[in-house]
């Protein structure tokens, strides 16, 4: 199994080791009422009030958005205002105290609960899609909560009954590893987790990809193995291909189904898609019946000189994780939440690391292109070459440029991934996906 | 809502992503197609001797210069650097006869920059290949000279063996295709040692810097033709290595068709555009009046790129309505 498919190869040394490096948590973290696409949480504390860890500071206001936990025992500092982790103006509950693990609960095993109590779970764990687009897991794999928001605004979205859940052990990026780390683990959370994704999604097969450049995942392996109906499989493929590990091309890869574009999820092709952190997550959740209040960032970049895995308090800004990891080893030109490929740029180090951070990358000077020195588009075709979504980028960003967008959105801009593949290897350095964002947003401005 | 400014805020760039990029640029594109035309170029100065080393030179520094007295008038940021202009000139120096004069040489020079590139907003703006323009343009000023000859080392006037064909059909009997793909005949500059170009053309191909659909589909194109009119009358017809060793093919394939502002950019269009340049080639050998059609047959199809990128690969998750 396995599809070709176009994009870049990166260098060898722009993947890393990811090993897990050990830090002291912060005592102040600053939680963001959005951290994904859709719309903010309400927040159910006030100012001065008390919390424990664990203990629910933010409730989901529609589908579209997620409950948010407080990782910390002690109080409710502020609610101030912050950048979400992509850019995105938002208020965030600060909150000052301390890490303590919740006390274990007694707890029915996993495997006796039935979907509608998995669900139940799922929800409170309040998990997020993967990918640069992130959204609120369980509407991802259930679908919209009202009826009739079914249909997609053309109207001709496919419904079909999800039959296999993807269970993706790759990372968005090859620079970005903690998908491939939690694989080589074992723990029982992602077995129970696994399981329970698969009974909330009804997914009758399991497919489970990893990267063929790692040692095997015993854990996984062990996975396929115990499932005597061998309905669980594992598909090998080539991780330091991008964007191999983005959920379009991904299902594309492993599947060969396409979703809709524009607009088109995972789910309107059959598939469940989850990652090994979330399916981790939620069998941690269902394990201990606290829901997660930490998450696995990789951090890495020039300016910081260490890369690995490391395991954050949610909402701890940039600057105590720097500091926590001993600050920076010379001046870091960029601060990216995400990886290098599809991160957001943040010139403030106060921005929280939320839900949505994949990664804590300080670039340093000789990492970056200088922005702004580009040239005119010499019709090379790199761009058609390595377009996982078979777009002609350099017409389209010749378009945007010129401000002609209706035009780029009969072209198939819409149906973009913004993976970043054409800018990577643009030998006139044209800020392509910068252009299209850009004409996405016109677009999207001028519609309402 | 106060935000505690970094330190070192005002020195963080924010940008789009992606924040990391390849190695390949403009500079690095140009450079190796120079550096992989230094055999070609080498090999026209050992048979055709000092002439051609200064028209190659006069060439390249005509163009440059050109380019900047131009930028410098017209007060746009000097393009030098990106090595295009010194590839023109080379390019153009390579297709001229070794009997070039110095005005000719210069002239050319000029009339690629200006006519061919600058006109239209410089690279990646222009339509026509800058090089085959004033090669045009010189042709059709002075054919005489453009038609001037030598015999390698000897450096007696003799015709090129597709001039010689296009006289007799019997004369291709009397080449060696050996002797033609090693350079031992009349012919450009850099247009005679087949060998030398594609030394430099699979350099370009396994380096990355041009992709192999053009080169690969405009041989095939001329040489699937060349053979279907073998096989019609061996007679009357050279085989298919004269075609392919003889003119202007190879630096054709690989150096002139691929270049990329006048290429199509997707892979189909790429392939489409190679073989119908080979196929015209052939038709203008065949029945044209010119001796070697593979220059008129890839400014034609220049004119057509814009046609041929329309052969766009179906995008990902554009379904049939059903």
């Amino acid at each position: 199994m396995g599809i070709a498919l176009r994009g870049i190869t990166l260098p060898k040394n722009d993947t890393v080791p990811f090993e897990l490096i050990e830090i002291t948590p912060p005592g102040t973290v600053a939680l963001p009422l959005i951290q994904h696409l859709g719309e903010p949480a309400t927040p159910t504390v006030k100012v001065g009030e008390t919390v424990t860890s664990g203990q629910l500071i933010a409730a989901a206001a529609t589908d579209r958005s997620v409950p948010i936990h407080s990782p910390l025992t002690g109080t409710v500092a502020a609610i101030t205002a912050t950048f979400s982790s992509r850019g995105q103006d938002t208020e965030a509950v600060v909150i000052e105290g301390e890490q303590i693990k919740p006390r274990s609960k007694k707890l029915p095993a996993p495997s006796t609960l039935s979907p509608a109590e998995l669900t139940e779970a799922f929800r409170e764990a309040g998990l997020l899609s993967p990918g640069p687009f992130p959204a609120p897991l369980i509407r991802e794999i259930l679908g919209p909560e009202q009826s009739g928001s079914q249909l997609s605004l053309s109207g001709t979205r496919l419904v079909k009954r999800t039959d296999t859940l993807l269970v993706s052990a790759l990372d968005p990026e090859p620079c970005l590893g903690v998908n491939r780390y939690l694989a080589g683990i074992e723990t029982e959370a992602l077995a129970v987790g696994i399981a329970a994704f698969k009974a909330i999604s009804g997914a009758e097969r399991v497919l489970i990809a990893t990267d063929k450049n790692f040692p095997q995942s015993r854990p996984l392996r062990a996975i396929a193995a115990a499932d005597e109906e061998e309905t669980t499989k594992i598909v090998r493929l080539n991780g330091r291909r991008y964007p191999i590990g983005l959920p379009i091309p991904l299902i594309k890869a492993v599947l060969g189904r396409e979703a809709p574009l524009p607009y088109g999820r995972p789910r309107d092709v059959g598939v469940a898609l989850c990652t090994v952190s979330a399916a981790v997550s939620l069998g941690e959740t269902l394990l201990t019946g606290a829901p997660p209040v930490t998450t696995l960032l990789t951090v890495g970049g020039g300016a910081l000189g260490r890369t690995g895995i490391v395991e954050i308090p949610l909402g701890t800004t940039i600057e105590d994780l720097v500091q926590a990891l001993g600050g920076f080893t010379q001046e870091p030109a960029k601060l990216i939440i995400g990886g290098p490929l599809t991160g957001f740029a943040h010139y403030d180090p106060s921005v929280p690391l939320g839900k949505d951070a994949g990664g804590l990358f300080a670039l340093s000077k000789e990492e970056i292109t200088p922005v702004g020195a580009y040239r005119q588009c010499i019709n090379c075709g790199r761009c058609v070459a390595v377009c996982p979504v078979n777009l002609v980028p350099g017409m389209l960003s010749m378009y945007c440029a010129k401000d002609r967008f209706k035009e780029a959105a009969a072209q198939g801009l819409l149906s973009c991934i913004e993976c970043g593949c054409c800018d990577y290897v643009c030998p006139s350095r044209r800020p392509l996906v910068h252009l299209f964002r850009h004409a996405k947003r016109q677009l999207m401005e001028a519609e309402s | 809502m106060s935000r505690t400014p970094a330190v070192d805020a005002t020195t963080l760039i924010v940008s789009m992503s992606p924040h990391v990029r390849g190695s390949l640029t403009i500079e690095r594109m140009m450079g190796s197609m120079l550096l992989a035309l230094v055999p070609t170029a080498a090999v026209g100065v050992y048979f055709f001797g000092l002439n051609a080393l200064l028209t190659v030179l006069l060439a390249m520094a005509t163009a440059a210069a050109v380019e900047a007295a131009i930028e410098m008038l017209t007060k746009q940021k000097l393009t030098i650097g990106d090595l295009h202009a010194l590839l023109t000139g080379l390019l153009l120096a390579l297709i001229l006869p070794p009997t070039a004069p110095w005005w000719l040489t210069m002239t050319g020079a000029a009339t690629a920059i200006i006519l061919g590139k600058m006109v239209f907003g410089g690279l990646g703006a222009y339509p026509f290949n800058p090089p085959l323009v004033a090669w045009v343009v010189l042709k059709l000023s002075w054919p005489e000279r453009m038609n001037a000859f030598v015999a390698p080392s000897t450096g007696e006037r003799v015709l090129t063996p597709l001039m010689a064909f296009k006289e007799d059909p019997a004369l291709f009997y009397s080449y060696d295709l050996w002797d033609l793909f090693l350079g031992n005949a009349a012919g450009g500059i850099g247009m005679v040692c087949g060998l030398a170009i594609v030394i430099g053309g699979l350099y370009l191909i396994i380096r990355g810097i041009i992709r192999w659909h053009i080169p690969v589909a405009f041989l095939l194109g001329v040489g699937l033709f060349a053979w279907i009119m073998r096989m019609i009358n061996a007679d009357l017809y050279p085989p298919v290595g004269f075609h392919l060793a003889g003119g202007g093919v190879l630096l054709g394939a690989l150096f002139l068709a691929p270049e990329p502002v006048t290429s199509p950019v997707t892979p189909t269009g790429m392939v489409v555009f190679g073989l119908l340049a080979g196929i015209l080639t052939m038709i203008l050998r065949m029945w044209g009046s010119d001796p070697d059609g593979t220059f008129y047959a890839i400014l034609v199809m220049n004119a057509a790129t814009p046609l041929f990128n329309y052969l766009t690969p179906r995008a990902y998750g554009r379904w049939e309505r059903a």
